[in-house]
């Protein structure tokens, strides 16, 4: 017996220390996320960090400088605009290849294009909204026709990724495409920096550098993004020198200990997320504006971000964020954060009392935004039954319930987020209040009133003109309350003491080509 | 021979209306339940044209009874279906997923008898003193114990403070598995492939979670252990060796412990299901890739073919492990005629 | 024991002097079997001080389980809180005092109704032994063997969220546990000779089952109760654990403890630590109380 005891812990010493030679090579960077991969596609995948990886294996026509909202040539290396503003033509850069070998011209982008619209993905409204066709002017030519013009439309060519051409020959034109194993090849082809050799869903994405980039190479030649399914793992993961670099999403108690972390970089940015609380008003009783303003009233947003996000981020008084052009504070001075006097005089008007409280549901989701959500939950209600004319009940739903029940019209009032999709105030307002946005949000607003200030913004190409109507229409939010803004997001960035180079800026773009190793 | 196959083929026939029951129970289960895997893939944006293209493509408008009747046929031709979220054949993802929790499972069970029969011979060898009530305790104690609570405080201890072994996943963070998975038990793996620093890296693993699932189980071991012990420790074969002078070590292990060990495989057979749904819980603690993390994902997505593929597999491998453990009772226990 | 037990046990018992019976076998146990009873006392105890938080939490605390403001937050365990506080300043003693109905509760409704439809069955099943007999069986065979964990998921997961939800959740996975054990006495006791004799005198089926087979059940049942309890508290902390379980608003050991375990890198090992003692003190009782109930009942032949 104790020979095989004496044999064990030999043998388990030997392994110990076997297993501490690391891994470790000067060119690899292991990054952490919790988040998850969705669908391969550029035509369907609407998600950020799909986004992400896609902003680094594909390339737009036009691209950011990174860290900057300038906007500057890509795959193009320059474009054209009509008097009217609706006629975009690119001219494309010479003798570039996808990864698959394939020649880049005008072709491949007219086939992503049109492939993304017959497949009416969910990103696809960014292509249909706008574009009325592509049209092939010559092999290094192509020109965009608009349906209307659109002043911002050079930004969403360099951000989003539906508009990122795909190789014709290696995707397929009928479907979306989950898995890159079901790629010609078996793997993700593109004209980005980085090229993707290794895919297993919910563990680990290999990204190296591609060869036939156009611009400059990486300084990093390997990335290795492991997925974590829980962020308190990630954190240890972090501290213990596993892996280089941890992004999205962490625990608040967690990025506090981490910042204050000797060992580790903190990157903070201002991240143009933000968090709100929706209305039904359609055939809820928040139909009733008074009810929706009271309820927007009582909210404390510097409590709420005390509380559940321990001050890290920072509360919101414009579905507009701080750092976004024409952004304002309307719901700060009236009524302000927790104004029950302002909110009881609202629903004694429409009749409430402390005897008759206005009782309804208020839903969450208890993961997909991370789960502070029931935190966050828990505090509003608190905060809003301060006033005893108001009963609070907490409901929630798993996000594909959570779904289906807005679609259905069956929540009164629910928590969402917002990641932008493109960098324009029109992505934060129109969305929500314009008629059509307003129904794939689950608001049910609808107001001639307000669809023709969007129309209005939306075509209208002075920025003078444009200050002026985002200026009314955030006005007009504290009074129509759709939504309530609660809180806009801070991005954190952590890394080992010797990684640089995260600059992510307000495009929340994170250029994996950016990063380098510095020596101490 | 014959009596053997016979008696294994008529076994295998009844795991037939059990995976049935159990399924149909599932089937009808999903598909009540509010939320549906299509408004789980797409956005709250798409339009309903393409809701419902897709819910017609995917047959979910059909009524309840022919996709029943849909699914059954499929089954008995041996295909799973593909899931409705990521158009990957289901087998596909359980196949990748169930290795890790095999080895899960292995372990727990190893570390579960590991601990629990030597406590329970010790305890047997040491009636009515302080031994015996400590380990009894023990045994009574730690069934109580939540799994998940008991994998926190590992991870508390032994993870956080100590910082000896690591808290989730099959492997480090530096570690490519894809470089040496071949079955997809990656203790078996790294030993074929000769990589001593993964295997060291794997087992360090598996340590805390098999540690927390081998615990809350070995209780049970621990009283049958005892018990049969003392039951086999007072018949008429061990006086006689015992009066022949026989070493007491002997006696106990060579003599007494084997046939204690025949209730002790039954167990194994009952507790299995036990272990099974302990694994669940640790897979979860401990972010473990396995297939309990990928029914509850894919219970989250709604993917119904995928959930139910999930039951019918640990159906399939609690029907398999009752009947491996009838048969080696039979081997065992020359009592026992097939 | 001079009587002969097994006499005894299976005379024409009438509830009422089958409960007299017991009381008697108790003194005559607390007598023999010391540490059998040592165990059942602590085991009554627990569940009594469990059950007087659930009916009485102010007389255990004097915080509300949900107010936000009762302390800082995650403020370790002091005097003013002495278990200390949670990630939004509520104390963490209240919660477990005040979780301690839910989980009770649950588990107690879950296993009533387990029994309430498991032990007709059983009996009815038992006791008319035909096609009908041998197809329940294979039902509840199946869901027998099969993880029950993994089936409460599914069905918590189709309910949703809320106590009757989760309730009837659990409920699902017990009741071929009552089905199986009354089915199994019934087909025993079926055979005895006085049963025999009963129904030669003419008496009705119902009536045979409900005077002579069923008293016969209880003492076994009440044992098995007991010990489903403990089972069924574990279940649904696992369930509230996966996040399967209720809406926040309602104190609940499980999802306190994984909300907790968020913050244990961080130094916060209060959070976590108080609630899994409780749901193993709770599942603990319990078990004594089944174990101590099921040795004074029916007695292994002697051990040492």
């Amino acid at each position: 017996m104790k020979r095989i005891f004496t044999a064990l812990m030999v043998l388990a010493l030997a392994l110990v220390v076997s297993s501490c030679g690391g891994k470790g090579s000067s060119g690899t960077i292991v990054y952490g996320t919790t988040d998850k991969v969705s669908d391969m596609d550029t035509a369907n995948a609407y998600d950020f960090h799909t986004w992400e990886i896609f902003q680094n294996i594909n390339k737009g026509l036009l691209t950011y400088t990174p860290g900057t909202t300038e906007v500057i040539p890509g795959l193009a290396e320059s474009y054209t605009v009509n008097d009217k503003g609706d006629e975009y033509t690119f001219k494309l850069r010479k003798g570039l290849k996808f990864t698959s070998g394939k020649e880049f011209n005008a072709d491949a982008v007219k086939w992503t294009i049109d492939r993304a619209i017959a497949l009416k993905g969910d990103p696809s409204w960014l292509i249909t909204d706008y574009v009325r066709e592509v049209q092939v002017v010559d092999p290094l030519t192509v020109k965009f026709v608009l349906k209307g013009p659109t002043a911002y439309f050079p930004t969403m060519v360099a951000g989003c990724p539906p508009y990122f051409p795909l190789d014709p020959s290696v995707y397929p034109v009928d479907k979306v495409v989950k898995n890159p194993s079901e790629l010609k090849g078996g793997a993700l082809v593109g004209l980005g920096p980085y090229k993707c050799t290794s895919f297993k869903r919910d563990e680990e994405v290999v990204l190296e550098a591609n060869p036939n980039f156009y611009g400059d190479k990486p300084k990093i030649k390997k990335v290795i993004i492991r997925y974590f399914a829980d962020a308190t793992t990630m954190r240890l993961a972090l501290e213990k020198g596993e892996i280089d670099l941890a992004f999205k999403s962490m625990n608040p108690s967690d990025i506090n200990d981490l910042s204050k972390n000797d060992k580790l970089n903190t990157f903070k940015m201002p991240g143009p997320f933000i968090r709100y609380l929706t209305f039904n008003c359609d055939v809820s009783v928040f139909k009733d504006k008074r009810l929706r303003q009271a309820v927007s009233a009582l909210l404390d947003r510097k409590e709420i971000n005390e509380k559940v996000f321990l001050g890290q981020n920072e509360p919101l008084y414009s579905m507009v964020p701080q750092g976004m052009i024409y952004a304002q504070q309307n719901f700060k001075d009236e009524p302000g954060d927790a104004n029950v006097a302002y909110a009881e005089k609202l629903l004694k008007a429409a009749g409430y009392s402390a005897k008759k409280p206005l009782a309804f549901d208020l839903w969450y989701t208890p993961s997909h935004y991370g789960d502070t959500e029931v935190n966050m939950a828990e505090v509003v209600k608190a905060e809003i039954e301060k006033t005893p004319l108001v009963k609070v009940t907490i409901k929630s739903a798993e996000w594909a319930t959570y779904k289906d029940q807005w679609r259905n019209k069956q929540m009164a009032c629910f928590f969402l987020g917002w990641y932008p999709d493109y960098i324009d105030p029109d992505n934060y307002t129109a969305a929500f209040a314009g008629t059509n946005g307003a129904i794939g949000n689950g608001i049910y607003f609808s107001s001639k009133m307000w669809d023709d200030l969007f129309t209005k913004e939306q075509t209208v190409s002075d920025p003078k003109v444009r200050e002026e109507l985002f200026a009314k229409v955030q006005k007009m939010w504290v009074d129509e309350v759709p939504t309530s803004p609660i809180f806009q997001g801070n991005l954190y960035v952590f890394t080992k003491k010797n990684v640089q180079g995260v600059n992510i800026g307000p495009t929340l773009i994170f250029n994996y080509d950016q990063l380098h190793f510095e020596k101490k | 021979m014959r009596r053997v196959l016979n008696y294994l083929i008529g076994r295998l026939l009844l795991t037939v209306p059990m995976i049935f029951i159990l399924l149909s129970l599932v089937f009808v289960v999903l598909r009540v339940m509010p939320g549906d895997p299509v408004s789980a893939m797409l956005g709250g944006h798409a339009p309903d044209s393409v809701i419902e293209k897709k819910k017609l493509e995917l047959g979910l408008n059909k009524p309840l009874g022919a996709q029943y009747v849909d699914y059954l046929g499929q089954l008995a031709r041996g295909d799973l279906g593909k899931s409705m979220i990521f158009e990957e054949p289901v087998w596909t993802s359980i196949s990748a997923k169930l290795p890790a929790t095999l080895e899960l499972t292995f372990f727990g069970l190893a570390v579960c008898l590991g601990l629990g029969v030597p406590l329970g011979v010790r305890a047997a060898r040491n009636r009515r003193n302080g031994h015996d009530f400590g380990i009894r305790l023990y045994a009574n104690v730690v069934y109580c114990i939540p799994v998940f609570w008991l994998g926190l405080m590992l991870q508390m201890i032994f993870g956080v403070f100590l910082g000896v072994f690591p808290i989730a996943g099959r492997t480090g963070s530096r570690v490519i598995s894809s470089e040496f998975d071949t079955t997809g038990l990656y203790v078996i793996d790294t030993i074929i492939h000769g990589d001593i620093g993964a295997l060291g890296d794997v087992l360090f693993h598996l340590a805390l979670p098999a540690l927390t699932l081998g615990i809350t189980l070995s209780g049970v071991f621990v009283r049958l252990t005892r018990a049969n012990m003392l039951d086999t420790l007072k018949a008429d074969y061990v006086l006689a060796s015992r009066a022949r002078g026989i070493s007491e070590n002997k006696v106990v292990y060579g003599h007494a412990l084997k046939n204690a060990l025949i209730p002790i495989v039954t167990m194994l057979g009952l507790q299995f299901s036990a272990l099974l749904a302990g694994a669940i819980l640790t897979e979860t603690t401990f972010s473990w890739p396995g297939m309990g993390r990928l029914l509850l994902e894919r219970i989250y997505l709604r993917d119904y073919p995928v959930i139910q593929g999930v039951i019918v597999v640990y159906a399939l491998l609690v029907t398999l492990v009752s009947l491996a453990v009838d048969l080696v009772y039979a081997a065992i226990d020359p009592r026992v005629e097939l | 024991m001079q009587d002969k037990p097994e006499a005894r046990r299976k005379s024409f018992l009438s509830p009422a002097s089958g409960v007299a019976s017991l009381i008697g076998k108790f003194s005559r146990a607390a007598r023999k079997y010391r540490i059998e009873w040592w165990i059942l006392s602590v085991g009554a105890v627990i569940i009594a001080v469990v059950a007087f938080m659930t009916l009485f939490p102010g007389l255990f605390t004097r915080f509300d389980p949900n107010d936000q403001n009762a302390g800082p937050q995650l403020g370790a365990p002091s005097i003013g809180h002495f278990l200390g506080t949670d990630n939004l300043g509520r104390d963490v003693g209240a919660r477990v005092v005040y979780g301690s109905r839910t989980i009770l509760g649950v588990a107690f409704a879950a296993s009533l109704l387990s029994a309430l439809i498991g032990i007709p069955l059983g009996l009815i099943s038992g006791f008319a032994g035909n096609w009908a007999d041998k197809a329940l069986s294979l039902v509840m065979d199946s869901v027998y063997s099969f993880p029950g964990l993994i089936l409460a998921i599914a069905f918590a997961a189709m309910l949703g969220p809320g106590v009757i939800n989760i309730t009837v959740a659990v409920a699902v996975v017990y009741v071929p546990t009552y089905f199986r054990l009354v089915r199994g006495q019934t087909l025993q006791i079926k055979q005895e000779l006085y049963v025999e004799a009963a129904g030669a005198i003419g008496a009705r089926r119902s009536t045979i089952l409900a005077k002579y087979v069923f008293p016969n059940v209880i003492a076994t049942v009440v044992v098995v109760f007991s010990l489903n309890i403990a089972d069924a508290i574990m279940t649904e902390a696992a369930l509230s654990y996966i996040g399967l379980g209720l809406p926040a608003g309602v104190p609940d050991w499980g999802m306190d403890l994984s909300m907790g375990k968020k913050f244990l890198p961080s130094g916060v090992w209060w959070m976590i630590t108080y609630p899994g003692l409780m749901i193993m003190i709770l599942a603990l009782g319990f078990t004594m109380l089944g174990e101590g109930l099921s040795e004074i009942l029916n007695p292994r032949l002697q051990e040492y």
